[in-house]
């Protein structure tokens, strides 16, 4: 097994996607011949040409309506949006078309596009580089809404998301690019369903931290901080934002009782009201405290010199872990 | 001196060719001086110098391409002789130039990964900052939570809040209430000792008589489709109570039916007596009445068997099983028999509303010697009641109804009801259980008998 980072896995990923089938192709901003920001495309297009890794024009509606029209004719286009503040000119494509072709045609034209967007903050970067848009997509049916949290996952994550039949938003927290651990490969591919499943990531008891992308170390760090001050919290990673699995987040939570739900998005109509009014519907009785959100404020993203102020750390987790095991 | 690597002249630049130097070695150059023109992919460039200084070296010529963050041009001061070469300390540098110290993807000064984009991620801290304060959740009571307090910008508003407060009479955490619930006490008629008068789970376990057994974390609710009802405090009694009994005392159950109508009439009449103001006069009362009168014609019934002996008791301690929210109970009227009827009235309406009320006091509790179980009130003809344990008998009063009854050859409608005398086989025989029904069943029938009796 090989030390990758996420973005290196990734790519390792999307390779392996393109050898298994040639109708799929990358697309986006500077994917080719620079090989993505990122690096996450890095090399393909040396080794799959130009013909199936295309560096577009700055003009994400554009990119998005081209990979609608080629997934109809049979390929399975994979957009990078270069940047999650540069999707606006696509969330037309988007909403309008990429989500309903599905049901407008009755079922009978698939649309299996995957559009990759690096999202959230960290990285000191200038405005539009770090807002974290996930709630408008999984608010849209039609549209399946996934991120990974981790190098094993993003490897086999992106690969089920360029199988899927559906349009997937695939989000890849970006500040987690470099961050290494152990990837395999040449494991076989998970079953297709696992893609839509949460994880317990860290075993608890006291309460259960719900987080999903760049969140799911920072509330890793947290239960380990807890810990020593003696409270076992368990961490879930969603995964799937939409479709939702809401059966993992009820069985952790109706074991722990109380629920914290990270996430860097603002908190207003975001997946942790969501997720907090689910939990009331369901588990009313049985939890101990309200479900308590740490996320970003109702702001726009800062100037990067402030963002450690307005994302959420470690101490806001735990300070949130505090108020929940005080009711 | 200062080394000036090639910056990201743009977003997603790795390298860029070096199209002429403006300086030579050996020039000074001021602060922003334009000092060499780059092409990248995006577009030409000239770079300004981030240094006021001389040129020491040129590190490559016009027309190679050169890596990002390669050191291509370095300074030294420009109030230093050009031959310098004693190492000083590096010129302040402006926030960019630092972030090239790393290559693409590394960690450079600062603990930030270097990024093509931005200052680039740095590796969030595993440790606690020291608490300022340990929060509590504060009860809608008390002053609302920051973020409702931020909000609220009209003063009217928080003044709607605190009016709003004073009618939430019951501060209880959802699984507190279920809590009380399944343990049948009032949480409005509790104190609250957590913060702002909020109630908590020992609260209710205390209200329950329960205390900590109850606090073992055990579930409530363990799966959908099924409910775990905690068997503690009256259940617990009640379910050994009645285990105890059945289990130890052989029981016999005898019926027997009859026309009640003269005593219904008379509860009517006894209503309108003077003496009798302002008490409940009911069929239980002389149901009750005619089991006292009994158990004086027959005392053995009023016993409790204890395996060497049969102790009599010359007191009849007369109880009455009553449902309440958590449970059985069966509080008794001590010295029943002794009293006269306003007074038997009196206690036990007393008694009927302090089971109802659910605070029934263990004493009232103890010392029982008979009992009536009045099942009519649920509606049901008749029963086979589980003797108190203690006692060696208990009457069931069934519902009392219009029925066709034969009087004197005739069909007619009459109140008739059905009553059920359980008792302790072991030294009670069936003369004596029959004795004592029939006479209860003769008092009903013709209330005139108690006049006889008495």
């Amino acid at each position: 097994m090989a030390q990758l980072t996420m973005a290196k896995a990734l790519n390792e990923g999307l390779r392996a996607a393109m050898e298994r089938d040639p109708k799929v192709l990358v697309m986006g901003e500077d994917v080719g011949k620079l090989g993505g920001v990122f690096r996450v495309t890095d090399g393909l297009q040396k080794d799959f040409g130009e013909a199936r890794v295309m560096d577009t024009p700055l003009a994400e509606s554009g990119i998005v309506g081209t990979a609608i029209g080629l997934a109809i004719r049979g390929y399975r286009p994979v957009c990078e949006i270069q940047f999650d503040g540069f999707v606006y000119p696509a969330y037309d494509q988007i909403v309008s078309q990429l989500a309903k072709i599905h049901a407008r045609s009755k079922g009978s034209v698939p649309m299996p596009v995957v559009i990759r967007i690096p999202y959230g903050g960290g990285i000191g970067a200038v405005e539009h580089h770090s807002e974290s848009p996930e709630a408008y997509f999984a608010h849209t049916a039609g549209l399946k809404v996934v991120t990974c949290s981790h190098p094993a996952d993003a490897w086999a994550m992106i690969q089920q998301v360029v199988a899927s039949d559906d349009p997937v938003i695939f989000f890849e927290p970006k500040r987690r690019y470099w961050e290494k651990a152990e990837v395999d490969t040449d494991a076989p591919l998970p079953d297709p369903a696992s893609l839509w499943q949460a994880r317990v990531v860290r075993s608890g008891t006291d309460a259960t931290l719900v987080a999903y992308g760049p969140m799911v170390r920072t509330c890793l760090d947290a239960a380990a901080a807890a810990e020593d001050e003696g409270r076992s919290l368990e961490v879930l990673d969603l995964r799937s934002l939409a479709p939702l699995d809401f059966a993992t987040v009820l069985a952790s939570v109706r074991r722990t009782k109380r629920a914290v739900v990270v996430h860097e998005a603002p908190r207003n109509v975001g997946l942790g009201a969501e997720i907090a009014a689910r939990l009331s519907e369901q588990l009313y009785y049985e939890m101990e405290a309200p479900v308590l959100r740490v996320t970003g404020f109702d702001t726009p993203y800062p100037p990067s010199r402030l963002e450690e102020e307005y994302l959420p750390d470690l101490d806001r987790v735990l300070h949130a872990v505090d108020r929940s095991l005080a009711y | 001196m200062g080394d000036f690597r090639l910056p990201d002249l743009g977003e997603g630049l790795t390298e860029g060719e070096i199209l002429q130097w403006f300086v030579e070695v050996g020039d000074t150059v001021t602060l922003n001086q334009p000092i060499v023109e780059v092409e990248t992919a995006k577009a030409a460039v000239e770079i300004p110098s981030p240094f006021a200084g001389v040129v020491t070296a040129i590190h490559h010529p016009a027309g190679t391409t050169v890596d990002v963050g390669s050191v291509i041009i370095s300074f030294t001061s420009a109030d230093a002789p050009a031959d310098d070469l004693v190492p000083e300390p590096a010129p302040e540098q402006p926030a960019p130039v630092e972030q090239q110290g790393a290559l693409i993807g590394e960690v450079g000064p600062g603990g930030r990964t270097a990024t093509l984009v931005g200052y680039g991620p740095r590796a969030g801290t595993a440790t606690r900052r020291p608490r300022v304060d340990v929060p509590q959740p504060s009860a809608p009571a008390a002053a609302p939570p920051p973020e409702t307090a931020a909000r609220v910008s009209a003063a009217g508003v928080g003044q709607a809040a605190a009016r709003q407060a004073a009618q939430v009479t019951v501060l209880a955490k959802p699984p507190v209430r279920k809590l009380a619930k399944e343990l049948g006490v009032e949480l409005a008629a509790l104190a609250g000792s957590g913060r702002g008068g909020v109630i908590t789970r020992e609260d209710v376990e205390a209200a329950a008589g329960e205390g900590a057994a109850y606090a073992s974390g055990l579930p409530a609710v363990l799966d959908a489709g099924e409910r775990r009802i905690p068997v503690k405090g009256v259940r617990k009694v009640m379910a050994e109570a009645m285990a105890q009994s059945a289990f130890t005392a052989p029981h016999v159950t005898e019926f027997l039916t009859l026309d009640v109508t003269p005593t219904m009439e008379l509860v009517q009449r006894l209503r309108a007596m003077p003496d009798l103001e302002g008490v409940k006069v009911t069929p239980l009362l002389l149901v009750a009445k005619a089991l006292l009168l009994a158990v004086r014609r027959n005392p053995e019934v009023n016993s409790t068997f204890t395996g060497d002996e049969i102790v009599v008791k010359d007191q009849v301690n007369l109880g009455i099983a009553a449902a309440t929210p958590r449970g059985l109970v069966v509080p008794n009227i001590k010295g029943a028999d002794r009293m006269p009827l306003p007074d038997l009235a009196r206690a036990l309406q007393d008694l009927t509303e302090t089971a109802k009320a659910g605070k029934t006091q263990p004493a009232d509790m103890q010392g029982g010697t008979i009992t009536i179980t009045n099942v009519g009130v649920f509606g049901i003809d008749t029963g086979t009641p589980i003797i108190n344990p203690g006692e060696s008998a208990i009457l069931a009063f069934g519902a009392v109804r219009p029925m066709p009854w034969v009087v004197d050859g005739q069909v007619v409608p009459r109140q008739v009801t059905t009553l059920a005398l359980s008792f302790d086989h072991r030294h009670i025989d069936g003369h004596l259980g029959s004795q004592v029904l029939a006479d209860v069943g003769r008092v009903l029938a013709d209330p005139a008998t108690a006049l006889v009796w008495s």
